[in-house]
């Protein structure tokens, strides 16, 4: 596959030119001051922010509140009480800017979203336009958990930042097309090879996936650990951690009726709410914090791997900035990796 | 040379060991170091050794009087929802406290959550904390790798720069604003008592939105709300948000929807803050949790002004003053009622 | 929708009237064939007190385009101290909503005893006048 370049001020108008066929995100520094994803009619400068974007990209594939089906219940309808599935926009969407952790997000969250039919038809209308990682910021642990800051799972087109321009190399079938048919200059061999050296240097970097280590060891012992009573004494039981990590992926499905229209959402859900395994019977089997902070990090670390494979975890360190009470993940899984 | 946060943070180390060696408290509620640099980790020492871990910092913005009822009823023996209370001396719990935690602590003793015979209060005056959002401001959203604080000053490291700031510029906006730094109800004292501040604008912040027209006001509240995705950290990190079942979480009637839809979440957001009505003491631990950065003190702080233009009141200064919504009087203004409507009088 | 434009919209106010005085008084009203806008809807409440801002806020979600909530004078509750109570919570509430921006004639709140039946028509007869001026309610209208 060939390689392409573009200046870094015409990246904008090559997105531009796109616009009648996608819909454009990318990070942008929002009014509140931090990045995230913001359709590129908002943006006019072009910066992307060192870091990574606020929310993950899961909002695109599974966003909140998602519409299942509608329906109505006004007895003068014609059409009413049959369900109706909503129109998904026809154009397609392109995300750029998508670092390999949220690109490889994708990839996990398909796991068990194999069967999820409006997970599928979703990714089938995105377009991944990754940028690869130079250095890591301090909350960045993606080779911890299987994961490279060079990786191109989950992406169409990855590119990298070379001072003045990027480089664009594809790596789907969709990409290539998008690529070969964007008019762009094909990119000179130093440019290439500059490509192939990050790679290569950042994957001689030690690999420390620590999957194989996690699925090997007892999951009682884990279970009964000591460590989880002081590393929930901590915890507030929000949202936070669930709603930003891009693997996390429960929901919960209600039906909205009103004044003689219906619907029917879902929404995202965490294992950190009261209501998430609360029985209609009252009982809670999940009811106080230690169970429930235990079961998120089991959940990831330890129950995901043993029936997929990888960790459900793509080491992008939102959790970890943004925890009102600093719970850090790597800790967790230090802790575990020591049992 | 140590400053005056070391030193505070020596003495609470003698004190929780001594309170956790000679079993006066069970366990001891406080903050240690987090992983990352101006972060701290609520935590509860449950022996002398763990009290060693304690600190004392001007990071430590979430408020621990958020987790007193919950530990309290840890160590009670276990009963169903509708059985008594249990009777005989239960064991006690200590925390550490500054001004607004400690009004939180009498707020939650007068809503009969926590007995006051059950706690130890280690009372701190407050300096003041800071804001790391701000410090993040003042470095132009750099990485930060290190922060040394002095009394009245923060050397901020990160890779390739290294700045001085001055700590009064980085000062959280409820803390900027308080009036009661010092703890109103403690059994041991670390440190002085500063006494009562004079600020002559503390409700700056609502007067700004108050002077704008109501269309503007409307665009400001929803464009504020407009990032929030419900997670739920400015409800569960508020002391104040102790009801079992939150409002959120009804279905029947259904009050709020659900997902982050503008109308459901502005309709969260005005609920929550006025649920805090009369009992909020402005810790400013809710603006601290939200991720995504919303000023949802604002709304509160509006309630605090009204209560106490309207009725005089404080919350939290005076075991003994009942709540303003759980109390009344015949004199209470009532000009916002329709008066008589003469015959023939058009508006 | 086009519901500005048509020229004989009326709003819907949705009334929670308390069950000794306003209800009484609302009676009353029509007894003695008082007119008023049939813009209300009335919900019968033992006590106004027993109105949480939950229910002035659902009332606005739903669609109403003003609530109205009445209750005895102040000193003659048939629960003694609801209506005082209640008295506090409103005027933080009506401070609080005007606040973040709801026009602040949408939410009412009034003392009608059992004898003042041409008192209710009027008031009625205001509010409604009052929310006409202010059009439908576009803030806080949950759609979709």
């Amino acid at each position: 596959m060939k390689d392409f370049t573009i200046n870094k001020p015409q990246f904008l108008d090559f997105l531009n030119r796109l616009k009648d066929s996608f819909d454009i995100y990318g990070p942008s520094k929002t009014q509140k001051g931090f990045y995230d994803w913001t359709p590129i009619e908002q943006i006019d400068e072009f910066k992307i922010g060192d870091g990574i974007p606020k929310s993950s990209i899961k909002t695109f594939l599974f966003p909140q509140p998602e519409t299942l089906f509608e329906f109505s219940t006004n007895s003068k309808d014609p059409a009413a009480y049959r369900l109706k599935e909503p129109d998904v926009k026809g154009k397609k969407t392109i995300l750029f800017g998508v670092r390999p952790c949220d690109a490889r997000s994708i990839v996990l969250n398909s796991m068990p979203y194999v069967e999820d039919v409006y997970f599928q038809k979703r990714l089938e209308q995105i377009f991944v336009f990754g940028l690869l990682c130079k250095e890591g910021c301090s909350t960045c642990f993606c080779n911890w958990v299987g994961g490279s800051p060079v990786g191109t799972d989950g992406m169409d087109v990855a590119a990298i930042d070379l001072e003045n321009v990027y480089v664009l190399r594809a790596v789907s079938q969709k990409g290539e097309e998008l690529l070969e048919n964007a008019g762009l200059s094909e990119a000179k061999k130093e440019e290439k090879e500059a490509f192939n050296e990050l790679v290569e240097k950042s994957s001689r970097q030690t690999q420390k996936d620590t999957s194989n280590i996690l699925k090997s060891k007892d999951l009682f012992d884990l279970y009964n650990a000591p460590f989880w009573q002081e590393l929930s004494d901590a915890c507030i039981n929000c949202g936070t951690c669930t709603f930003l990590c891009p693997t996390c992926y429960c929901f919960d499905i209600q039906d909205e009726v009103l004044k003689g229209k219906g619907r029917r959402i879902r929404y995202w859900d965490s294992c950190m709410f009261p209501l998430f395994t609360l029985h209609a019977s009252g009982h809670n089997p999940r009811g106080d914090k230690l169970k429930r902070v235990r079961n998120r990090f089991m959940h990831k670390l330890k129950y995901f791997p043993d029936r997929f494979g990888p960790i459900s975890c793509v080491g992008c360190g939102r959790c970890i900035k943004e925890c009102p009470v600093s719970i850090d993940i790597r800790q967790v899984l230090r802790q575990m990796l020591e049992i | 040379m140590s400053t005056i946060n070391q030193r505070i943070e020596q003495e609470l180390i003698g004190v929780a060991k001594e309170l956790l060696a000679s079993k006066k408290v069970e366990a001891l509620i406080g903050y240690k170091r987090g992983t990352m640099p101006m972060t701290m980790t609520p935590f509860v020492a449950r022996s002398s050794e763990e009290a060693e871990k304690l600190c004392w910092n001007s990071f430590c913005v979430l408020n621990l009087a958020n987790y007193l009822p919950q530990v309290l009823r840890s160590f009670e023996p276990p009963r169903r929802p509708n059985d008594p209370p249990p009777k005989g001396p239960l064991p006690k719990v200590g925390i550490v406290v500054t001004g607004c935690w400690s009004r939180n602590i009498v707020v939650q003793i007068q809503e009969n959550q926590v007995e006051r015979d059950r706690i130890v209060i280690i009372g701190i005056s407050s300096r003041g904390m800071i804001d790391k959002k701000k410090v993040h401001e003042r470095v132009g959203g750099k990485e930060v790798t290190n922060v040394e604080e002095e009394d009245n000053r923060l050397i901020v490291k990160g890779p390739g720069f290294s700045k001085e700031i001055n700590r009064w510029d980085v000062i959280r906006d409820n803390c900027k604003s308080c009036i009661h730094p010092d703890p109103s109800i403690y059994d041991i004292l670390i440190g002085d008592l500063k006494g009562d501040r004079q600020i002559s604008n503390r409700f700056s912040q609502v007067e700004e939105i108050e002077s704008k027209d109501i269309d503007e006001r409307w665009q400001w509240f929803m464009d504020e709300i407009s990032s929030c995705i419900r997670c739920y950290a400015c409800r569960n990190a508020c002391p104040l948000c102790y009801c079992p079942t939150c409002f959120v979480d009804d279905s029947r009637p259904q009050w709020v929807g659900k997902s982050k839809e503008q109308v459901d979440t502005a309709l969260f957001h005005i609920l929550r803050a006025y649920h805090c009505a009369g009992r909020c003491t402005d810790c400013g631990s809710c603006e601290s949790a939200c991720p995504m950065g919303i000023k949802m003190r604002i709304l509160t702080k509006k309630l605090q002004k009204d209560v106490f233009e309207l009725y005089g009141f404080e919350p939290g200064l005076n075991l003994d003053e009942p709540l303003p919504l759980s109390t009344y009087r015949l004199e209470d203004p009532q000009d916002f009622i329709l008066t008589d409507i003469k015959m023939g009088d058009k508006k | 929708m086009t519901k500005v434009q048509e020229k004989d919209w009326e709003p819907k106010i949705i009334a929670f009237l308390c069950n000794w005085c306003s209800y009484a008084g609302a009676d009353l009203a029509g007894v003695s064939r008082y007119q008023y806008p049939p813009s209300i809807r009335i919900v019968r409440v033992p006590c106004s007190g027993r109105v949480s801002p939950n229910m002035i806020l659902d009332a606005l979600k739903n669609g109403a385009d003003g609530v109205l909530v009445s209750g005895c004078h102040p000193g003659d509750c048939h629960y003694i101290s609801g209506n005082l109570y209640a008295r506090r919570r409103f005027a933080l509430l009506k401070r609080f909503l005007e606040f973040i921006g709801i026009e602040p004639d949408r939410v009412n709140f009034t003392w009608i005893s059992a004898s003042e039946g041409e008192q209710f028509a009027k008031v009625v007869t205001e509010i409604t006048e009052r929310v006409k001026r202010l059009g439908p309610a576009t803030r806080l209208v949950k759609e979709f």
